[in-house]
């Protein structure tokens, strides 16, 4: 099938108001010898066989019948049934960027709204309207510092920043001048404060960390935002944004450009996209900032309005000299998660991260009561942490599967010398039945 | 006067539901010294009022559902709703970007089968979905360039040819990869000019980026030269995708001499727009830059399909995980229904329908180019200026007629120009009734040119003051409405 | 007074140099919104970028006609960059440069020859 309306019918009106015999005098620019021919068997399906077919390779994942514990940049939240009707209302869906202003002044205030709620829960002065995800926000904002700290070089990163994040901030700065400097995290996962302190000098540009970190912990910001500060570095602050529904903010903190996923506020896993990439800073960086951002103004009968505004730093204006080449946001994405926030609301917000940290708690107690497990680090969480199995971890991971259950993430493959260490997440939707489930399958050892 | 969300609060009011506590849970309490101590200023509402908040800015807004959208280089065509049902099946929704293998076999599959036939569709021979827009495919692109004359000992190629009509985001990546850009200029035919393109290569050529059709709508007939010129200097070609719409199942990327490419889901393969996001920007390469490609990759082994999260060749990772999965399988059904014959309908049509529009308004506006256009054409506005009437204007006040506005001021080599694109989608009742709207407003032009210099009337706004936006950034809303708790 | 290609204006007292851009750039951009001026006692080259004016459309760099240091800045332009629409040739002025090589200055055009180029 297609979506194609105009038919032979049609066609052949156009063509004679054209003044050609047929489509392929249209196409006379193109060389001959690699022209394809037209194919004459019709391989397309019928809407409905296009729909069994979706949903006989939905139904190969046979994850979705687990009980899974994952976590690690995505996180399984509730998503308020709202949601969705209101993202696929036809004029949020199927609208194009907001660049004609008076078109699109519904589009322009939800991202003026998104940008207010990601301000509201970091506590920082400006957002913009999204970037793609966290490691995409982590990466612009190593470059947004730099632009602001030119004569700079020394990037120091949390060697606790999530490895794809790191990956990703890898990608982008390897073709600029600066040198990436590892900060080193102890046998607890919390970041080493001295090396960070002898680390940090009149040559930094930035310290990357991220909060919770990669392991579920939470550091010592106050500490580390003074050291950073003590250089006039500029402090990047890497966030699950339903932290701040529980700890101190990014703003509290001293952080001058806050980042990370808005995706836990009503974005279903999707198999890691599209998420939401945020990124926020104090007054000052505003110039600095990459991507869309929505100004309030008035119109010519001094109505209140919306536009996008500070153009001249992106891409479609200053060209080369753009603070990056970013043109699509995640705008209907963001929208989900704007409407998400909204949906907790100032207690909500507050009562998630309360009852993420509790479920969590609840679990990490008793998972690491049970002989062979330890906790990995004592350290604060949100709802996320690291056990340790005195065994080989595959075994727990086999008792766990055969009872339809993933116990976590096992972090080999990001810190070969952590053989036996798994990332476990518990949500807001975990029961105590399932957590108990979890402890008892994990107990049988 | 229009509100915003955070100007409708009322204390106490709420939306959210969250499962009962459990004794078991409420005896653990996170450190008091690490506690947020300022207040969240978010807005207290009830689920009602939201609903009734955002459906009220739905109706201010216009989408291709509502209205014709003539926006070149956009592709604006349906984005059907059996993609968005698709896209909804919790079979695809409730997987984990970071599950075991064995369990996301469906998904595995899908990314494999997309490349496969994107692969063919297009003349090349491997890619990656991990790129969140076209300019993280540009970006991807331009990396493996990079990735591949380094590999050779080349590195001293750091010089990206790019044409002066090209999109910003071309010589943006090109910068952001680290290169320097080499612009050459455009004919009167905004093709590349053959002897300035020789001139512009040297020995520190890494490649040339390039949209075939280019940014006004033509297919360049010497694409087979310009691409021989580029090899015989030492460079790679990297082709622009965006204006990929009239080529499929006609011509091939690939054939035309393209080393790499990327694909604008949301434009060619009707992933919806959203208000500006999210898109989707798969890369494809020829064999030789295969090794370069981002991780992770998929795999199909003997037992199924594995994901290789690394390898020593990649230039590494370019999104959190997997790219924006959702997006591209709305495309991957998109690919399954129509095949490669009803991609080639898509092409044809869309090449009919704009030579079509292009022959009907010659009429009204000056034709810079008389050939045969591909997907889109540009028209200039210039010939009203002495009536103060410019392409803002005109493309103002077709708002005013349940239009939105084409393409303005881009590509920047032509004056005054419109760039416009029907797409397939739209039926000859649609064209011909934007003819007319056409053809009205250039009456108003004559009779009242007030009216058009002063549009939209018609719109939830009139012009705005993006002087004063720029001047006095307002960018969050005021929260005093807003409890702090 | 002394003319570049890109549209600068330099007025010489002495070998202090005060550099703005002409009334056909100012229209060409549009209403500024903002301006990036240098830091005093930067050294430049002739053709250097020194500063960046921003409109609502577009965002022009401004390039050194001659070489040499940056004396002065006009730090009105921050609360009013409006003055380089007002007053592009006077109140408008962006810095004042200390000339290292007042030859440099030959290279430029003289305002016939600059309002030629921009018919």
């Amino acid at each position: 099938m297609d979506f194609v309306s105009n038919t032979g019918e049609q066609a052949k009106e156009m063509l004679q108001a054209i003044g050609v015999e047929n489509i392929n005098s249209l196409l006379t620019a193109i060389p001959e010898a690699i022209q394809l021919d037209p194919p004459v068997k019709d391989d397309g399906l019928s809407e409905y066989e296009g729909m069994r077919h979706m949903e006989a390779l939905a139904a190969k994942n046979t994850f979705p019948s687990f009980d899974h514990y994952l976590g690690a940049g995505a996180y399984d939240h509730h998503t308020p049934a709202y949601l969705s009707a209101i993202c696929q209302k036809s004029e949020f869906l199927t609208a194009y960027t907001p660049y004609q202003a008076e078109a699109s002044q519904g589009m322009l205030q939800t991202i003026f709204e998104f940008q207010s709620a990601v301000c509201a829960l970091t506590g920082m002065d400006v957002s913009n309207a999204s970037v793609y995800d966290a490691a995409n926000a982590c990466a612009e904002a190593v470059l947004m510092a730099k632009r602001q700290q030119k004569k700079r070089r020394k990037v120091l990163i949390g060697a606790s920043l999530h490895p794809h994040y790191r990956g990703v901030v890898d990608q982008y700065l390897e073709s600029q001048d600066v040198d990436l400097v590892t900060v080193p995290f102890r046998s607890d996962g919390t970041l080493d404060i001295d090396f960070l302190e002898e680390a940090v000098d009149e040559d930094t540009v930035c310290v990357l960390l991220q909060y919770p970190n990669f392991f579920g912990v939470i550091d010592q910001m106050e500490e580390v935002s003074a050291r950073v500060k003590k250089h006039e570095a500029l402090f990047i602050l890497c966030a699950n944004p339903l932290v701040y529904g529980l700890y101190q903010s990014a703003g509290e903190l001293g952080a001058d450009i806050a980042v990370g996923d808005m995706q836990p506020f009503g974005l279903p896993l999707q198999f890691g996209g599209p998420y939401v990439g945020y990124i926020a800073c104090r007054q000052g960086l505003v110039r600095q900032m990459p991507g869309r951002i929505v100004g309030e103004t008035f119109d010519t009968e001094g109505r209140r309005g919306f536009v996008l505004t500070l153009q001249a730093r992106e891409q479609h204006i200053r060209r080369e000299k753009a603070t990056s080449n970013i043109c699509s946001n995640q705008a209907l994405a963001a929208l989900a998660t704007l409407l998400g926030v909204l949906w907790y609301g100032p207690e909500g917000v507050k009562k998630l991260a309360l009852t993420n940290y509790q479920r969590s708690a609840y679990l990490k107690e008793k998972l690491t009561a049970i002989p062979g497990i330890s906790a990995y680090s004592n350290a604060p969480h949100l709802n996320e942490f690291v056990i340790r199995t005195e065994g080989p971890l595959d075994a727990l991971i086999e008792r766990c599967e055969k009872e339809k259950i993933v116990p976590g993430l096992p972090l080999e493959r990001y810190f070969p010398n952590m053989k036996n260490h798994l990332l476990v997440c518990a949500t807001e939707k975990k029961s105590k039945e399932q957590l108990d489930r979890l402890i008892e399958v994990a107990g049988r050892g | 006067m229009v509100k915003t969300l955070f100007e409708k609060s009322q204390k106490g009011q709420k939306a959210y539901s969250l499962p009962k506590e459990d004794e078991a849970f409420t005896s653990f309490q996170p450190p008091q010294e690490y506690l947020r101590e300022t207040p969240i200023p978010l807005p207290e509402v009830s689920e009602i009022d939201l609903t009734r908040h955002y459906s009220g800015l739905a109706q201010r807004n216009m989408g291709i559902d509502t209205h014709f959208y003539p926006l070149g280089s956009c592709t604006m065509k349906l984005n059907p709703r059996v993609n968005e049902w698709a896209a909804a099946l919790p079979g695809f929704t409730r997987t984990h970007p970071l599950a075991p293998d064995e369990m996301v076999q469906g998904n595995l599959q899908l990314i494999d089968e997309t490349l496969a036939f994107l692969c063919d569709l297009c003349g090349m021979e491997a890619g990656s979905l991990n790129q969140n827009a076209g300019a993280q495919g540009e970006f991807v692109g331009i990396r493996m360039i990079a990735a591949y004359h380094r590999e050779k000992g080349e590195s001293h190629r750091n010089e990206l040819l790019i044409p002066d009509s090209a999109h910003g985001t071309n010589p943006a990546t090109a910068v952001m990869a680290g290169f320097k850009t080499v612009s050459i200029p455009t004919d009167e035919n905004g093709d590349i000019d053959l002897e300035k393109l020789k001139a512009a290569c040297s020995e520190n050529t890494a490649g040339l980026m390039l949209t075939n059709p280019n940014t006004v709508g033509l297919f360049s007939p010497v694409i087979m030269q310009i691409a021989q010129i580029v090899h015989e200097a030492g460079g790679l070609l990297y082709y622009d995708g965006a204006n990929l719409n009239p080529m499929m199942g006609i011509v091939r990327p690939g054939d035309m001499g393209f080393d790499v490419m990327h694909i604008n889901l949301h434009k060619t393969f009707s992933t919806p727009h959203g208000g500006g996001g999210p898109g989707s920007g798969p890369v494809l390469c020829k064999k030789r830059l295969e090794p370069y490609l981002p991780v992770p990759r998929v795999r199909e082994e003997q037992d199924g399909y594995g994901i290789e999260w690394s390898n020593g060749t990649s230039i590494g990772e370019i999104s959190s995980f997997h790219g924006n999965f959702a997006i591209y399988l709305r495309a991957y059904l998109y690919m399954k229904l129509h095949g490669v014959y009803g991609l080639r309908r898509i092409a044809e049509m869309a090449v009919l329908n704009a030579n079509y529009l292009k022959a009907r308004l010659g009429h009204l506006f000056t034709i810079p180019y008389s050939q045969p256009c591909m997907h889109e054409f540009v028209v200039q506005a210039d010939n009203y200026l002495d009536k103060g009437v410019k392409a803002l204007d005109i493309a103002k006040r077709l708002l005013d007629y349940g239009i939105h506005a084409p393409t303005i001021y881009f590509p920047l080599i032509v004056k005054e120009c419109m760039l416009i694109e029907p797409t397939e989608s739209e039926s000859l009742a649609t064209l011909d009734h934007f003819v007319e709207v056409m053809e009205k407003i250039v009456e108003e032009i004559h009779s009242d040119p007030e009216l058009v210099k002063s549009a939209p009337h018609s719109m939830p706004a009139t012009r705005l003051d993006e002087v004063k936006a720029a001047k006095e950034p307002i960018l969050k809303a005021s929260s005093e409405q807003c409890a702090c708790c | 007074m002394k003319y570049t290609e890109s549209h600068e204006w330099i007025d010489l007292e002495d070998n202090i140099g005060t550099v703005g851009v002409t009334d056909y750039a100012q229209k060409e951009l549009g209403d500024i919104v903002y301006v990036e001026l240098p830091e005093v006692g930067t050294e430049v080259n002739a053709g250097d970028e020194v500063a960046v004016l921003e409109s609502t459309k577009a965002a022009a760099d401004i390039y050194a006609p001659v070489g040499g240091t940056i004396v002065e800045v006009n730090k009105a332009l921050n609360d009013k960059p409006e003055e380089i629409n007002q007053s592009p040739m006077e109140d408008g002025w962006l810095f004042k440069i200390e000339i290292q090589k007042m030859e440099e200055l030959d290279q430029l055009m003289n305002e016939s020859e600059y309002l030629e180029t921009v018919q």
